[in-house]
């Protein structure tokens, strides 16, 4: 298939991850948008590294990276989630302000 | 249209309604199991694109541990998603959504901006239709070039994932235990 056809749909996922970053109230939401987004970005950096350079595996090298990255940003983002959502009911972002002055 | 044509534009609505459903979806578990099926999608993209490492990598980290760990949170905390007004009709939640800024427009206009600029600069520039021939063995060239050029990053990527274990657990310890 054509690089723009992978291409729109890493643009496509991307946006839908974006919406949901901004919008959503849900923290655990939000921590799922964003694994979209870096999915999108993910499929990028294979797509180019597949129809640029086929011959050097650099961009799968980085979407390993950032997948690593991903895992454990999921792994302390929901921790915190957890703390939080012990000390009260829900984990809308709206009314977390724990580090406001 | 060739058949991996068809077979990869079938994968992809596949996932982007997956996709969908994970933004859309009123309920957070629901939200979380399709964000797995979303994830099992986009390793079937990595495989037409000849990426089989990233597939079976993309399988085991983002459906085996992430989606795993999320559920996990989600029955261990209890966590919900309050919805404002669950009996109102449809148009009504969608209008309000649309007027309040912070939460509707905004974001929507964001989002589909983006997407849309992405969209407008991929398509304008003239990109190679077909991928060259496959390489044999992608999976030895990557263990190639990660353990003599990437060495370094890839041993900080190991002490980032023991820092985030080590951070993760202490976070969600109980006060009771930290405190004792």
């Amino acid at each position: 298939m054509p690089l723009h056809w992978v291409l729109a749909t890493s643009a496509l996922l991307f946006g839908l991850g974006l919406y949901g970053a901004l919008a959503l109230h849900n923290a655990v939401r939000i921590l799922m948008s964003i694994e979209l987004m870096l999915n999108s970005v993910n499929l990028n950096l294979v797509a180019f590294s597949r129809y640029l350079h086929p011959d050097q595996p650099k961009g799968l090298i980085m979407a390993i990276f950032i997948m690593t990255v991903a895992a454990a940003e999921a792994a302390v983002g929901l921790a915190i989630f957890l703390i939080i959502a012990r000390n009260r009911t829900d984990v809308d972002v709206d009314k977390i302000h724990l580090l406001k002055g | 249209m060739s058949a991996i044509q068809v077979i990869y534009l079938l994968v992809t609505a596949a996932t982007l309604l997956c996709g969908y459903g994970v933004v859309a979806s009123s309920r957070l578990m629901h939200s979380a199991l399709w964000l797995g099926a979303t994830f099992v999608g986009m390793a079937a993209i990595f495989v037409l694109l000849d990426a089989d490492f990233l597939a079976a990598a993309q399988i085991l980290i983002y459906v085996g541990a992430i989606t795993t760990m999320i559920l996990f949170g989600i029955m261990l905390s209890d966590i919900r998603d309050l919805r404002p007004e669950p009996g109102a009709p449809v148009w009504t939640r969608l209008l309000r959504l649309v007027l309040s800024p912070r939460r509707g427009l905004l974001p929507l206009l964001a989002a589909v901006g983006f997407t849309a600029a992405l969209w407008v600069v991929t398509a304008r520039t003239p990109w190679p239709a077909e991928p060259a021939a496959a390489p044999d063995n992608v999976t030895a060239s990557i263990g190639d070039v990660m353990f003599s050029q990437y060495v370094l990053p890839f041993e900080i990527a190991s002490v980032l994932l023991l820092v985030a274990l080590v951070g993760a657990i202490v976070l969600a310890m109980r006060e009771e235990v930290r405190s004792r």
